[in-house]
């Protein structure tokens, strides 16, 4: 019994960590559909400006995840500006595949950068905070509340912001049909770069929290992007309200395997789940499945 | 025989005369060494190109079947005992069985989700054999496990050319990979030419109607998958006994995309873009050696780069080129008024 509390810990934490990434990878698949393989190095990029904003610019904590912010939300912009807008006027109906590939090679890029400029030693993220409530036999460590708290926060946030603006209106329309919604004069591009300088600021937010529980090192995207992928999977991709379900009930799955079988079982018991469930329901559990003219 | 198929042909021919040609006219042994090296990631890159290319399938699971053959061939040797020669067919045979296994549970899908499921799969792969440390055999005091662990496979067994050619022995590995890739193209190129090839381009190019026309798309999809990945497999287990050794890294993303950046920048479904691709970078590479620590940064760079700036690839390239002077020539040929508003493709 006693394994309850800490795997319940665990797992909502990490559920809250993957449900921030797979918001990000969600919405701009659901909007694009586009795979971006460089999301999880929009993490990492995260983390490294807030730890240069903290502690070696010496700026406050909301001053440096703001830093993180602003960072995530440009390179976002620079990747629809460089790479998808002139990828998907130029061949859209190879978009799907040709994305993948290029928005990989811009996370090759932007991850030797990183390693370039802060070399391959993991540092320690400035901003956890040390000490835990406990009750009894459950032990709650303050970064994982804060961790859980801000991560509902962001993606409360995100859904009145998708739901309750104009912006955010015109953001639906166009990933129901980019076409009907160019027609209602919704300016479709400006639209895609809203949604990946969102993207890219959510990445940047879910950087700082991942580096808080672990450390910061370059290739610190790329196991949360790996998990992100699968829940978006799992869930149907551009799918946010089950996405982000899909992530806290696989995430409380893993912490449990892991708890029990250890630690390396975790993701080989997720990926089995995925694929029993995709053998059963190919649109994932919550995609719609959705009828193609031809 | 048809226009293009002499053209493949003679390419072919040239190709192989150059290969041949090569240690007779290059004495280094680290240029032997690197080619070898490229024609090895060639032919994983023309098998990858089989699959997507040609058959539309986004596999991201190519150097994990790579990796099988390769540690199927190690793990034949080091606990069975038997000769690598005995060991690379099994271990073909066996990553085919293994890629229809992989194929029947992410083939179901397709586009993005196949290449999800296929990455987590090698994913998977990689993390288990690395953080493996169980000990399964006790070689004198040193524990060694089932899968090798961090550390992978090393001296098994390997070709024999050392004892048989002695200090020409890389020359004799390279002549043997140098067949290997014979093989490769010529079975892809027999693929693409035949009926089979056919449905599969099909199902690329417009998957509803090939479907309507009764070709199974999961069984054709599948049976592409099988396919490529029995020389897969094979030039695995070659570069197994090659380097008489084999470790977790080739199942790193950076080989994978290595390889994938490869069919790009040469060309995707085109028959020989892996080949230049794999001529290309493993150039680049080399010449980026000089600047040492931006090599990735230089790859990363040149994959996103090719793919907005000609999505089409280096033969890609030359074709629109070649179409643009023919159209040109036809034009003035037959040079009228109506001209002026053309914008060229």
């Amino acid at each position: 019994m006693e394994i309850i509390g800490p795997v319940l810990v665990s797992g909502i934490t990490t559920g809250a960590l993957y449900a921030l990434a797979t918001l990000g990878l969600s919405l701009v698949w659901g909007s694009l559909g586009m795979l971006n393989m460089a999301h999880g190095t929009l993490l990492t990029i995260g983390g490294y400006a807030a730890f240069t904003a903290a502690s070696q610019l010496g700026l406050p904590v909301p001053l440096a995840v703001l830093a993180a912010v602003i960072v995530g939300g440009l390179i976002g912009a620079l990747i629809f500006v460089l790479v998808a807008y002139p990828l998907s006027r130029r061949s859209p109906e190879t978009f799907e595949t040709t994305i993948m590939i290029a928005t990989f090679g811009v996370a090759l890029t932007l991850e030797n950068t990183v390693l370039r400029l802060y070399g391959g030693q993991p540092l320690g993220q400035p901003l956890s905070v040390p000490g835990a409530i406990s009750l009894g036999a459950f032990v709650l460590p303050w970064q994982n509340l804060i961790i859980i708290v801000s991560a509902i926060a962001l993606m409360g946030a995100t859904a009145l912001f998708l739901t309750r603006t104009k912006m955010g209106r015109a953001i639906r329309a166009t990933a129901q049909n980019p076409d009907a919604a160019k027609l209602m004069g919704v300016p479709v591009a400006q639209v895609y770069l809203q949604v990946l300088i969102l993207s890219g600021m959510l990445a940047g937010v879910c950087g700082v929290l991942v580096s808080s529980i672990t450390q910061l090192s370059p290739s610190l995207g790329a196991d949360p992007m790996l998990k992100a992928f699968i829940m978006c999977v799992v869930a149907g991709l551009g799918n946010l309200p089950g996405a982000i379900i899909t992530s806290f009930g696989l995430a409380i799955v893993e912490a449990l395997v892991q708890f029990l079988a250890g630690a390396r079982w975790g993701f080989p018991a997720l990926l089995a789940i995925v694929i029993l469930v995709l053998i059963r329901r190919p649109g994932g559990l919550f995609g719609r499945v959705d009828v193609r003219r031809l | 025989m048809k226009r293009q198929d002499i053209a493949n042909l003679l390419i072919g021919l040239v190709v192989l005369a150059a290969a041949i040609a090569l240690p007779f006219y290059v004495d280094s042994r680290y240029v032997i060494g690197q080619v070898t090296l490229g024609l090895f990631y060639a032919i994983v890159a023309s098998q990858w190109n089989l699959l997507f290319g040609f058959s539309g399938v986004f596999s991201l699971a190519q150097m994990a079947l790579f990796g099988f053959g390769g540690y199927a061939t190690a793990m034949l040797c080091f606990y069975f005992g038997i000769s690598v020669w005995i060991a690379m067919p099994l271990a073909g045979i066996a990553t085919v069985l293994f890629s229809l296994v992989i194929g029947a549970a992410c083939l179901r899908l397709t586009g993005a989700y196949t290449a999800l499921l296929t990455l987590a799969v090698a994913q998977v792969m990689y993390l288990l054999i690395v953080t493996d440390t169980d000990c399964f055999v006790m070689i004198g005091t040193q524990c060694r496990q089932l899968t090798g662990g961090a550390v992978g496979f090393a001296r098994f067994g390997d070709l024999g050319t050392r004892a048989m050619f002695k200090a020409k022995f890389l020359v004799a590995d390279y002549a043997l990979v140098v067949a290997l890739f014979t093989a490769t193209m010529l079975f892809t190129w027999a693929i693409i030419r035949s009926p089979i090839g056919l449905a599969f381009r099909a199902l690329r190019d417009n998957p509803g109607c090939a479907m309507a026309r009764g070709i199974s798309r999961f069984q054709m999809q599948l049976l592409v998958f099988g396919l490529s990945s029995f020389f897969t497999g094979l030039a695995g287990g070659l570069y197994a006994a090659h380097f008489n050794a084999i470790g977790p890294g080739v199942l790193s993303f950076s080989t994978l995309f290595f390889i994938i950046a490869m069919v790009v920048v040469g060309g995707i479904g085109r028959l020989w873009g892996p080949l230049v691709g794999a001529i290309v970078l493993i150039a680049a590479d080399e010449a980026m050696r000089e600047i040492g620590e931006f090599r990735s940064l230089g790859l990363g760079i040149i994959i996103a780069a090719v793919m907005v700036l000609m999505p089409n690839g280096l033969i890609g390239l030359c074709e629109s080129i070649f179409d643009r002077l023919r159209r040109l020539r036809t034009r003035s040929s037959t040079m009228t008024a109506e001209v002026s508003g053309d914008t060229p493709a």
